[in-house]
């Protein structure tokens, strides 16, 4: 049972109040409260779920968060916090009752240091903002999300972003060092710092990929990392997924962890191709991605072994990119994966879970036959080298029956993935997508206790209202 | 009451230490929660009328290769786990350290200690800490109820990401019953340059060098003329960077870093066995392990090292060496308040974290063994800790007074 | 992305056509970040995706829309780099034309947005009113400081006075209808789009195009009757006036491809070639809708004329470091990336580029006279990248940019000066002005450029 908590009347009947005294904390343009205005504001990536919300704030500095903070917990107002508004699984998505606060203004670079290899921004600055301030050091932030172009590192935080090279270099809580956050109070706390490991409780890793739920990230120190000499990548088609999944286990097995290693199905390849003229081989049931690092004689040896364990699988293709440029069209096919499904279809649920990589065509088969019963056509892509599935499921917003349909084969995808030993989420987040389906992985213990720890934090559930935590189970 | 003498518990499996939380909390009697007891040494003194011991609860439950995961009982020692995964070729990445000899104490060191305490050696530079590695766990809270957080997948956060902020919570939150790991492949072969640095200031720049550059530095210490005698390979002063990678590759990058580092002085290639020993002795802290005194572990910027610890030499006369690229100070002086209250500034100056690991009881009982949080966290710290252990029955004390 | 239409309402072909564009967006957000107006603003309002749902909004409630709604739509560039960016292959440029035009009708602006706007299109794309207006700037210039310090009105005239240039070249005596004769045999016939404000603002763009080509055995023609593409009347949402300037120029090409035939129609301002090669989707309504396509079909900017047919330049290299600023009308409106710097490196110099090259410089056809401040940052933000790239001179390959950017202590010029420069033609004035050394071996050239500023001069 999932029942949306119910919204606060008396928040709504004090819409004007409210209105007015974010007015007087914060410049005039920073402050949207007429309903035409809005309205972009009443959705993320995730654009199927929409509710306009009772106002946007937008700060420019923590101590604005700060004021803002403050008076919403004194008028016990929600707060939903924004970054890019990139969710893909209404991670930013409002409440009619609750104020967003957009993050975007707080885009500045405060501090680079290459001896100490960290990088101290604003939480409005974009992932691939990042890399750039310290490319010409020579230096990169490692998670890169497929929409690293726009999403912020806030919303990194809150989500625990990934990327397809997360396999060799983590995910964003392996690569941060300290965040400013101000509490649902309105309280600035320091987390960590410029060093690692602060002794005490890991509130670092408690707040990454905590979604909101217990703090608005402000500012946030990243470790950087010097560029490897090269890296190139190798494409290698096979004649099906089964295959494709057998030859990820065979290179782990051997030893060698790629930078990255990515898994595109049929229908992906097709849309990704169109998109980026990567020169992705349309004939292909399956395709690999396979990057390495290193000089180029240790690329070369790299991808000599790899190619090796991929000969024994024969491949319908292999192709080890040229030039940078190649390898660069390779990528962009990729990361702009999840738009460039937009040719082939007006709208897409992207689907978002980890299942163990030894089980991968088991649960390709499965999703191929429910594709088949929900008379939806679906897109695979995903992370092969670490398990996160990125199934996109085609259907048209205009056509109700179909957004069911979509949103049933969602959930029993993602069913699907709890029961092979999975996860709900890889790196997307629960949101308000997967909200209903926290019950399926977690027992009602677990998931009261998760719920403590978030009334620790924000005993009035004022902060990002109505996600993560089924709504049977949330504070009333 | 003495340490470490308490008889106890000791269930085999997990429902047997569900049972035993569940009957201490009914009973509200704190509970020291230990594994072989090997770290009791470590953090203040629990006070504690029962005692729950964790070497009962052992065993590899699962190994899979070629997905890089395992999944072991918390007793399960580490010597038996590394032996499991080195029979494919895989190791626990974070390079757990052994204080036995720092501390003093003799049980087998087991993964729930490790993951416990969050332990990590001189690769969490460039590859993480213990708890950067913690999958999944099984745990039981301080109610008696199992809690199943994370999973064996490498994404493994749905919800919140409890496994993190139970990996370094000292079991005062909940006792870990079952722990799954990322692993990752042993490299083929590991070569360390000695850069010849007597200033360390400069071998620490030495080290960001290495640590900046495109090599893949995986071991970043810097060793003073005190302490090097007792590192195995080093005959003075040094900063140690370690290359872990197949063997063309590690030849390549030994060359690459012995020109970029030669500037500071002569480069001495330590070879396969003596890097081995020379970094299993900074790992486990040998070099300050004899001899009187308390020991701190200290993490600051790694620019910060040098200072903080030649100040705390003049100020205490303290004995030290450096790891994680000059940010980690181990550092051995006397015990006493005056020590720790020196100990505390210089950190606290420099923007940074501490642990008192090794001081007599007397010193642990009467001061911090770690930094107090800023007001409004510590209110927050308070709830956490109720939300799981209400009765707060769970190893109480042991890493704040009162907590 | 879903769209709730009435059949009644799509049955508007404009309205069908939007809606095939909103249809195609999946709301994934990437457009922002590539957004000048979204990093200046950092409002989603101010974003593509933004824009997209306030169109979407309007055009699905069907009424006026508000004036805090158009101010948004208002501060778009149209400098379609989110095109650039947009997985999807939204035709955000369609969408956004067919909202202005929308507004334009619906919405009442304040009496002097409606004056200047009326001004703005009455003016630009007639170059004998343009340059009476711009002689009428410069005496009204000393005049500026008494405007008042604030309000859109003042910051406005501030901006145009700003804008018009110290010193006004010489008119070009008028091109309609000429015929510029190949050097030897003819090997190609193209027809040149003369322009409107350009010919005004910089009549050498058009003179040293006409040299290129002509040196390459090209002949080169004004048609009759060509003349503004209707860009500026396109974006400033004025429908019935773009439709008659885009109608007289493909009578005119079509006339002259009818007649000795074109190998192309080469356009040297940037907007205006992405203008003319969507003439197709612009006319399809219209009786002319084929042969709009197919003068559509021969529009090439003139970097892929002068690729196609073979430039070559025949100066030693002038050892000058050239930084590229990409307009754009070419970068993101036609998608011409490398055919530029591929023809600066041909020549001999070497080129740099900016950080954040996909920005735009804020001029804009004539949003730098509507939305100063904006354009004003955006300018400040291109100059600190190109001053960056510690170059000699900045060439790029539109009039706007050049208006834009000049008089900032950088030297800026057109690409193809420099390019007719190295095959032959005088040294660019613009680089006397900046002081670029000398290259060894090139006092001829000094001398060319001497003849040429003299005749400026005079």
């Amino acid at each position: 049972m999932d029942v949306e908590p119910p919204l606060h009347e008396d928040v709504l009947a004090r819409r004007g109040a409210i209105v007015a005294g974010l007015c007087r904390l914060l410049p005039e343009d920073a402050v949207i409260s007429d309903r035409a205005r809005l309205r972009p504001y009443e959705t993320d990536g995730m654009a199927s779920e929409r509710q306009v919300p009772l106002a946007v704030a937008l700060p420019s500095t923590t101590g604005e968060v700060v004021a803002v903070m403050r008076f919403l917990h004194r008028e016990g107002v929600p707060v939903v916090p924004r970054g890019a508004g990139t969710s893909l699984s209404g991670g930013a998505l409002p409440r009619a009752d609750a104020v967003v606060l957009g993050m975007m203004r707080m885009h500045r670079i405060l501090e680079v240091d290459y001896a100490d290899r960290f990088a101290r921004v604003q939480a409005g600055v974009t992932n691939l903002a990042i890399t750039e301030a310290v490319q010409k050091g020579g230096f990169f932030y490692a998670p890169d999300p497929s929409s690293q172009l726009a999403c912020m590192i806030g919303g990194n935080v809150a989500m625990n972003a990934g990327g397809a090279h997360c396999l060799r270099y983590g995910v964003t809580t392996n690569n941060l060092l300290g965040l400013t956050v101000v509490t649902a109070e309105g309280d600035v706390v320091e987390i960590g710092g410029r060093h690692v490991d602060a002794a005490g409780y890991d509130w670092l890793g408690l707040l990454t990929g905590s979604e909101g739920q217990l703090a608005v990230v402000t500012e946030v120190t990243v470790r950087i990392l010097h560029a490897a000499e090269g890296a190139r990548a190798m494409l290698v088609a096979f004649k099906a997924n089964e295959v494709a999944g057998a030859c990820v286990a065979a290179i782990i097995a051997a030893g060698i962890i790629p930078v990255a290693l990515e898994f595109m199905d049929r229908p992906a390849i097709a849309a990704c191709e169109a998109f980026a003229h990567a020169g992705y081989p349309l004939d292909a049931e399956a395709l690999l991605i396979v990057e390495v690092e290193g000089s180029a004689a240790e690329q070369d040896a790299l991808l000599a072994r790899i190619s090796g364990i991929c000969a024994r699988f024969e491949p319908v293709s292999l192709r080890v990119s040229a030039s940078a440029e190649e390898s660069a069209a390779i990528w962009k096919g990729r990361k702009g994966a999840f738009g460039a499904v937009g040719r082939i279809s007006p709208d897409y649920l992207c689907m978002d879970g980890t299942i163990p990589t030894g089980r991968l065509a088991e649960v390709l088969a499965r999703i191929g036959e429910m594709s088949g019963r929900y008379g939806l056509k679906v897109a695979n892509i995903f992370h092969a080298g670490d398990g996160n599935l990125h199934p996109l499921i085609l259907f048209d917003a205009n056509d109700a029956d179909s957004q069911r349909r979509a949103e049933e084969f969602g959930a029993e995808i993602l069913r699907l993935c709890v029961e092979v030993g999975g996860c709900l989420t890889g790196e997307h987040g629960v949101g308000v997508e997967k909200r209903p389906l926290m019950g399926v992985q977690f027992n009602p213990t677990e998931l009261a206790q998760q719920r403590r720890i978030k009334e620790a934090f924000d005993p009035g559930w004022l902060l990002n209202p109505s996600k993560v935590f089924p709504a049977a189970d949330a504070a009333a | 009451m003495t340490e470490g003498a308490a008889e106890g518990e000791a269930p085999r499996d997990e429902a047997g230490i569900a049972a035993a939380v569940l009957a201490a909390y009914e009973a509200r009697e704190p509970l020291e929660v230990i594994g072989n007891g090997s770290k009791q040494g470590m953090l203040r003194p629990v006070q504690a009328a029962r005692t729950l011991r964790l070497g009962g609860l052992s065993g590899v439950v699962m190994h899979s290769p070629e997905e890089l995961v395992v999944s072991a009982r918390a007793g399960t020692t580490l010597a038996e786990l590394d032996g499991v995964l080195a029979a494919r070729g895989q190791s626990l990445a974070s390079e757990v350290p052994d204080l036995r000899h720092l501390l003093g104490s003799e049980g087998e060191p087991t993964l729930g200690g490790a993951v416990a305490a969050n332990l990590s050696g001189p690769r969490r530079i460039g590859g993480g800490a213990t708890r950067d590695y913690v999958l999944g766990v099984r745990a039981v809270n301080g109610r008696g109820e199992l809690l199943r957080c994370g999973g064996r997948v490498h994404k493994n956060v749905t919800g919140l990401d409890l496994c993190r902020l139970l990996a370094g919570s000292h079991g005062t939150l909940a006792v870990l019953t079952e722990i799954t790991l990322k692993v990752l492949p042993r490299a083929e072969r590991e070569r360390s340059l000695a850069v010849r640095c007597a200033e360390a200031r400069a071998g620490v720049a030495a080290l960001s060098i290495g640590l900046g550059s495109a090599f893949g530095v995986s071991g970043a210490a810097y060793v003073p003329a005190a302490l090097a005698g007792r590192v195995p390979g080093l005959s003075g002063p040094a900063a140690l960077l370690r290359v872990e990678n197949f063997a063309d590759s590690v030849a390549y990058r030994v060359d690459r870093l012995r020109a970029l580092l030669a500037p500071f002085g002569t480069v001495d290639v330590l070879e396969e066995e003596v890097s081995r020993q020379a970094w299993r002795s900074l790992r486990d802290a040998e070099p300050l392990a004899d001899g009187e005194g308390a020991v701190w572990r200290l993490s600051v910027r790694p620019s910060a090292g040098p200072g903080v610890a030649e100040r705390l030499e003049r100020e205490m006369g303290a004995a030290w060496f450096l790891d994680w690229g000059g940010g980690l100070v181990w550092l051995r002086g006397p015990a006493g308040e005056r020590g720790h209250a020196s100990v505390c500034a210089a950190v606290a100056e420099a923007g940074g974290t501490w642990t008192l690991l090794r001081a007599p009881l007397a010193l642990r009982q009467v001061v911090a063994v770690i930094p107090p949080e800023p007001e409004a966290l510590a209110r927050i710290g308070g709830r956490v800790k109720a939300a799981f252990d209400p009765a707060g029955i769970l190893n109480p004390g042991r890493m704040r007074a009162g907590v | 992305m879903q769209t709730s239409f009435t059949p009644e309402q799509l049955r508007d072909p404009g309205l069908a056509a939007a809606n095939e564009v909103l249809r195609t967006c999946v709301h994934c957000g990437f457009c922002t970040a590539t957004c000048p107006t979204f990093v200046l603003k950092g409002d989603e309002l101010d974003s593509p995706r933004g824009r997209i749902y306030l169109i979407k909004d309007m055009l699905e409630e069907g009424g006026p829309p508000g004036a805090l709604v158009v101010r948004h739509i208002d501060r778009c560039l149209s400098c379609l780099s989110c095109m650039t960016t947009c997985p999807s292959g939204v035709h955000y440029m369609h969408l956004v034309d067919y909202a202005r035009g929308v507004i334009e009708t619906r919405h009442t602006r304040p009496w002097h947005d409606r004056l200047l706007r009326r001004l703005l299109a009455a003016l630009l794309p007639y170059p004998a009113r343009f340059r009476t207006a711009l002689r009428a700037a410069r005496l009204a210039r000393p005049f500026a400081p008494l405007l008042p310090r604030s309000g859109v009105l003042a910051s406005r005239m501030r901006a145009m006075l700003a804008l018009a240039p110290e010193r006004l070249p010489a008119a070009d005596g008028g091109m309609a209808g000429k015929v510029w004769r190949p050097e030897g045999t003819r090997r190609f016939r193209v027809a040149l789009l003369a322009g409107c404000a350009q010919r005004v603002l910089d009549p050498e763009i058009n003179a040293a195009t006409i040299r290129l080509l002509t040196r390459m055995g090209g002949e080169v023609v004004v048609p009759d009757g060509s003349g503004c593409c209707g860009a500026l009347a396109h974006h400033l949402g004025r429908h019935g006036q773009t439709l008659a300037e885009v109608r007289a120029n493909v009578a005119a090409w079509t006339r002259e491809m009818a007649g000795e035939g074109l190998d192309g129609i080469v356009v040297n301002a940037s907007g205006c070639g992405a203008m003319v090669k969507d003439y197709g989707f612009l006319m399809r309504l219209e009786p002319e809708a084929d042969s709009a396509a197919k003068v559509a079909a021969l529009a090439m900017d003139v970097s892929e004329a002068l690729l196609r047919f073979g430039y070559a330049p025949s100066r030693p290299p002038a050892g000058i470091t050239v930084a590229y600023h990409a307009a754009c009308g070419l970068q993101h409106g036609q998608k011409i990336t490398e055919e530029p710097k591929l023809l600066l490196a041909k020549a001999g110099f070497r080129v740099a580029m900016p950080a954040e090259a996909h920005l735009c410089c804020g001029s804009a056809g004539s949003y730098n006279m509507l939305q100063p401040e904006i354009a004003d940052s955006l300018r400040e933000r291109k100059l600190g990248n190109l001053r960056d790239c510690a170059a000699d001179v900045v060439a790029t390959g539109n009039i706007g940019c050049l208006t834009q950017l000049a008089g900032h202590g950088l030297p800026v010029l057109h690409t193809v000066m420099l390019l007719d420069w190295m095959a032959g033609g005088p040294r660019p004035a613009a680089l006397e002005a900046a002081a670029v050394p000398e290259p060894e071996g090139e006092a001829r050239a000094h001398e060319l450029a001497a003849e040429a500023a003299g005749q400026l001069g005079g």
